[in-house]
């Protein structure tokens, strides 16, 4: 280690103090028009996670390891397809990383269906206030 | 990448998909550090995943034991139990990403969830 990293280590903020203060979490919200199984739902949504995941890998670094040292909150909500691309603008007005999913349609529904938005990994009042109104899956 | 969840929990189908995710993504930070190249054929092959039902912890213990000697990225997930299930209840074990062959050697017999 060098001595301004050390240097730095000392005075910088502790992780725990960034993660108390933001709490942050990631928000799935499900395409609920089509009738997808349970399987499949675990499926595409475990798809947006980890693109979610990688594209804050990429871009924000810092909020996603606070985001994973603090568990990797993940909530799963459900809407219309029209609400989802209205929430989508919302999100990007907001500033808020957006991943969508579209299926391959292999197995249970056409092939380009909208399955699944993840929205985040964000402060958890930011979210709240987009999608606090949805239901849980 | 298999995603094998406990159907003897009867998790709701938001629990379960919120489950998977975090076995999805733990294999895949593990994944992106250890075999690289692999996560990289994965990811541009689509990223597939399916998530299969098993009826006890057993049955999911002894595949993961069998995954882990197969040399394959394995992830357990440990619920923190502030919503259905008692805290650190296992309710998810992710495998891979592998070829598809050694995962259906592994997991040929169980049902889609």
């Amino acid at each position: 280690m060098g001595l301004r990293s050390f240097i730095h280590r000392l005075t910088a903020p502790k992780m725990y103090d960034i993660i108390d203060k933001h709490p942050l979490k990631l928000v799935l919200v499900i395409n609920n028009d089509l009738k997808m199984g349970k399987g499949k739902i675990a499926a595409q949504v475990g798809h947006a996670s980890v693109t979610a995941t990688l594209k804050a890998g990429e871009n924000n670094p810092s909020s996603l390891d606070s985001w994973l040292k603090s568990g990797q909150k993940k909530v799963c909500l459900k809407s219309s397809y029209d609400e989802l691309m209205q929430l989508e603008s919302e999100a990007k007005i907001n500033g808020i990383q957006t991943v969508k999913i579209t299926d391959a349609g292999k197995t249970q529904i056409p092939s380009g269906s909208l399955t699944v938005i993840a929205f985040g990994p964000d402060n958890e009042d930011k979210l709240h206030d987009l999608t606090g109104h949805l239901k849980l899956l | 990448m298999a995603l094998i969840v406990r159907k003897d929990l009867r998790l709701s189908a938001g629990k379960v998909a919120v489950q998977c995710s975090h076995a999805a993504v733990s294999c895949a930070l593990i994944a992106r550090k250890s075999e690289p190249r692999l996560m990289e054929r994965w990811q541009s092959s689509g990223g597939r995943k399916i998530s299969l039902a098993i009826d006890s912890l057993e049955s999911l213990k002894e595949i993961m034991g069998k995954a882990k000697s197969a040399g394959l990225i394995t992830h357990l997930v440990k619920d923190a139990g502030h919503t259905e299930v008692p805290p650190s209840t296992i309710t998810v074990l992710g495998i891979g990403p592998a070829p598809k062959s050694s995962i259906n050697a592994l997991t040929g017999e169980l049902k889609p969830y």
